[in-house]
């Protein structure tokens, strides 16, 4: 009776609590918060910085600004779609996790069942 | 009615399952699932039915090894009761009887790992407890209660082992006695209690995973080719948790000021100023951690900046040229600066300020940087450097924003050491007890001086470790190490022989002094009192102020108290006191070691077990003698860098001849010397040649009879014994007839110079003689030459008569 009163209360509780640091964690890996923010920077610095001189070097500077602003947004986007993707399907594996764990206790009953029936599946 | 046990509750019914299990019951279960799963698989591809039921048992099995792992291993406390059972750890908690005895109490705690803690660390083994246990239940009680009250004390969410234990050991009615024969005092045990609370939260702490930014935290700043090749990227080093960073509350007023510096708009700049040893890279990482940490509160242009420790040595020796290493220079803090996201640490900043070995002076392309105040930097410098600095470049040092760090005090020591010495423990396989802890701190603040707290402790703890005793870093290999690195000895003597040396030291110091027995005995009678461990261990071992006639023995006692007791003469800091006649010689006495090696403080630290002679003391300055005061009332004297260097395993020798005609008025009038010691002494004080707080310093004034020709009888025996010992080579002794003895004494004998022209004499008809022997071939090896009167009046009568000659040509 314990093991099934720590199952479906503070076991379970437990696994929800480390399914949402999981979760916490793959966020913080993909950073997302600090991806959008930053969603527009220049790439790695590269062409950042202001540039005195000629307003043709000037022009030409920002165009490079531009394309590091452009490839930076590009590449976090991507970051941005992989990581939000990763997180679903940890979501929603942690939800079926979760799920199953209410039924682990009673899975001798259902392959009962299952015996009793007699289906076994076939490889034909 | 007092707090009781219920054996029945549900925790302690849980507890004694989780103990039933077991990690091998665990893993029993475990290895049940796994073949009940595929023995289910199996079955089902054969297509057998069965296979269900069988396959799906296994959820039963991991369901217990689930449950064991995630309460039975551990049962936490239940917050809300105040019950025994309640709070008790799992670990003791499931090996309890239904009425335990305090015996019984022990006994589970010998079973528990957090047992095993106090038993390594501090001596309180699991048969100790045993042995001091008692039988009776009716005592239970009292233990619950006091363990009970510890706990709350100390805020604890357990009833730990660890406050059983302490409460053991109180109820013993002699524990005070029992705990001073390990070393320690009751509240130490709750010092251990922290401290093992103190490892328990670090491996939580350290067990959790890591918000540091994720994979596109430095995607918005620059690359650092240039700085990864001459810089250490701490903060890298950190995500990668590889270094251990210490929480210290005297370290979090500078971390808050480092932040408060680089989060507002001023000088973007710090420099952390502090003896070394002081912890001010441990600030650096600590701080470079606290930057990492995405749950820390911080501003945002703050948070994730990586801290990045320049390499001055690998940047030198990259651009040797002077020029090359200034545009170097220029490149790697260009490119922290387009990074924008780099933090700058120049620890030992004094290498980039000043010309030397293996550093360059950068100030005139630092300073601009710095004061622009643009490119965020940490610079450490220790003190005295940082002073010498701000002499020659006092814009360098407006342009830095000051952060002073304070030597570490005993309790944050003893809490810095306990962390870091995870670390050595595992690189070296031993454990330190907590009594080595202690002993080092006390130890390395008498006798380590080149590093402030607490990197003199952990230097100290560090080198213990070869002295280990079984794996086990003690009291005894923390002493062994400070005795061996410094030559000091600080153990109460235990070995036998050196027992001996202390009780015959008397009869040892007479085998080369004569008479003057009062003066050996009281030196004597110090040291016995340094070695008992009973002396006042704030001040010298003893301190003396030898009166007296010159060639009486003042300096030969001195010599021989470094012979016998420290191991030779050359343990002897000798000062002749008449070349420091002014006021400027302060300076030169406790001048710098590395400026003048022959000073005092220079000489006491690199040899602190040993006898200080202070000869001729009345003819010093009335400032040397002002400053030597503090030596002799507390045994520190501070040097010129405001250093503390220790006498206080030292025996302070001062040696006077002053009044040395009123003693020899005294002995021709036919006194003895206990009956005129004490007027004489007063005579002195009156006649103002030592001022009174001066004398009343000493712990004694001796003061030494001058010898009679009895005396010089025996002193020319300890001469000749001296020079067969320097003969013994050739194997050939040299043998003095009587008649001989008593004219050598008659003609060295000089009232005013005391025994001091008797070896003058003896080396002139002695070792005169027994050389014209030896090469004329007279003696043999393994015979003996004996000097008879009249060789003594032969050789004498020359000398005179060649005095005479030269007396008279001049």
């Amino acid at each position: 009776m314990w093991a099934l009163s720590w199952w479906y209360g503070a076991g379970w509780k437990a696994q929800l609590k480390r399914f949402l640091e999981r979760l916490d964690s793959s966020y913080d890996y993909f950073s997302i918060g600090l991806l959008l923010r930053s969603l527009f920077a220049p790439f790695r610095q590269i062409s950042a910085g202001k540039v005195r001189g000629p307003i043709n070097i000037q022009i030409r500077a920002f165009a490079d600004r531009l394309i590091s602003r452009f490839i930076g947004a590009f590449v976090r986007l991507i970051l941005i779609v992989v990581g939000a993707a990763w997180l679903g399907i940890l979501a929603i594996g942690g939800v079926i996790y979760a799920l199953l764990w209410l039924v682990v206790p009673v899975l001798p009953l259902v392959g009962f069942i299952f015996m009793t029936a007699g289906w076994v599946p076939t490889w034909e | 009615m007092g707090v009781s046990f219920n054996y029945g509750a549900h925790r302690a019914a849980k507890a004694r399952v989780g103990k039933f299990i077991g990690k091998t019951g665990h893993l029993l279960m475990i290895s049940l699932a796994i073949v009940l799963a595929f023995g289910g698989i199996v079955l089902i591809v054969l297509a057998n039915p069965v296979g269900w039921l069988v396959a799906s048992l296994a959820a039963w099995p991991a369901m217990f090894a689930k449950w064991y792992v995630g309460e039975l291993s551990d049962i936490s406390a239940e917050a809300s009761e105040t019950a025994i059972e309640a709070s008790l750890s799992s670990g003791v908690l499931a090996h309890l009887s239904k009425q335990p005895s305090p015996h019984d109490i022990a006994a589970a705690i010998g079973q528990t790992n957090e047992g095993a803690f106090y038993g390594a660390r501090f001596g309180l083994t699991a048969n100790f407890l045993l042995q001091i246990a008692s039988n009776e239940q009716s005592d239970t009680a009292e233990i619950w209660q006091t363990a009970m009250d510890v706990k709350d004390e100390l805020n604890l969410e357990h009833l730990s082992a660890g406050t059983l234990v302490y409460a053991l050991v109180k109820q013993l009615p002699d524990h005070d006695a029992l705990l001073a024969h390990n070393h320690m005092e009751l509240d130490d045990i709750k010092r251990g209690i922290e401290w093992q609370e103190h490892i328990k939260q670090l491996i939580k702490h350290h067990s959790k995973p890591r918000r540091t930014g994720g994979v596109a935290r430095d995607w918005s700043f620059g690359y650092t080719p240039l700085l990864s090749r001459f810089g250490q990227n701490i903060s890298q080093q950190i995500a990668a948790g590889g270094l251990l960073s210490v929480d210290l509350e005297s370290h979090a007023d500078a971390l808050d000021q480092l932040v408060d510096t680089f989060s507002t708009s001023g000088r973007q700049n710090s420099v952390l100023v502090g003896a070394t040893g002081v912890g001010k890279t441990t600030i650096v990482h600590a701080f470079a951690e606290r930057l990492l940490d995405a749950s820390s509160k911080l501003p945002a242009n703050l948070k994730f900046r990586q801290v990045v420790m320049l390499d001055s040595s690998s940047l030198i020796s990259a651009a040797p040229g002077r020029g090359q290493l200034e545009d170097l220079i220029m490149q790697v803090f260009s490119e922290a600066y387009a990074a924008k996201n780099i933090i700058l640490c120049l620890d030992d900043a004094q290498l980039f300020f000043e010309e030397g070995v293996g550093s360059v002076d950068l100030s005139n392309v630092l300073l601009p940087i710095i004061e622009a105040g643009r490119l965020r930097m940490i610079l450490t410098m220790d003190d005295q450097r940082y002073l010498q600095i701000s002499q020659r470049n006092s814009a360098l040092v407006n342009a830095l924003n000051r952060i002073n760090i304070a030597p570490a005090g005993k309790a944050e020591t003893i809490k810095v050491l306990q962390d870091k010495l995870i670390l050595t423990e595992f690189s070296r396989k031993v454990t330190y007890t907590y009594q080595s802890v202690d002993e080092a701190y006390r130890l390395s603040e008498r006798y380590v001086h080149d590093l402030a707290m607490p990197g003199r402790a952990l230097k100290l703890l560090e080198s213990a470790a070869s002295y280990n005793e079984n794996g086990l870093v003690t009291m005894n290999s923390v002493q062994q190490a400070i005795e061996q690195t410094m030559n000091v000895k600080v153990s109460v003597a235990a070995e036998s022989d050196d027992r001996e040396k202390l009780l015959n030291l008397e009869e040892l110091i007479h085998k080369r002094m004569i008479n003057q027995d009062r003066a050996v005995s009281v030196v004597s009678d110090a040291l016995r009192r340094a070695r008992a461990g009973v002396r006042n261990p704030n001040r010298p071992i003893g301190t003396f102020l030898f009166l007296g006639p010159t060639g009486v023995g003042k300096t030969e006692l001195s010599k021989a108290l470094a012979d016998v007791y420290f191991g030779g003469e050359d343990r002897m800091i000798r000062l002749d006191l008449n070349e420091y006649v002014r006021s400027e010689d302060v300076t030169r006495l406790i001048a710098d070691g590395a400026d003048d090696p022959t000073s005092l403080t220079a000489q006491a630290m690199k040899q602190p077990f040993s006898v200080v002679l202070l000869d001729e003391i009345e003819k010093a300055h009335p400032s040397v003698l002002t400053t030597l005061l503090q030596l002799l009332d507390e045994g520190i004297l501070r040097d010129i860098k405001n250093r503390e260097v220790s006498f206080r395993d030292a025996i302070i020798i001062a040696t006077s001849n002053a009044g040395a005609e009123r003693i020899r008025e005294y002995i021709d009038r036919g006194y003895k010397l206990d009956q005129f010691e004490e007027e004489f002494t007063n005579e002195l004080i009156n006649s103002g040649q030592f001022r009174p707080e001066f004398l009343n310093r000493f712990d004694e004034m001796v003061v030494f009879t001058p010898l009679e020709k009895a005396d010089l009888l025996k002193v020319v025996d300890l001469i000749i014994a001296g020079v067969n010992k320097t003969l013994a080579l050739q194997k050939v002794s040299v043998e003095v007839d009587e008649d001989a003895k008593k004219l050598l004494v008659e003609k060295g004998y000089d009232p005013r110079l005391g025994a001091r022209p008797m070896r003058r004499v003896i080396q002139r008809v002695v070792e005169n003689n027994v050389a014209k022997a030896i090469l004329s071939g007279i003696v043999k090896p393994g015979s003996a030459i004996t000097i008879t009167a009249s060789q003594v009046e032969e050789t004498m009568g020359k000398a005179e008569k060649a005095q005479a000659i030269e007396q008279e040509a001049s």
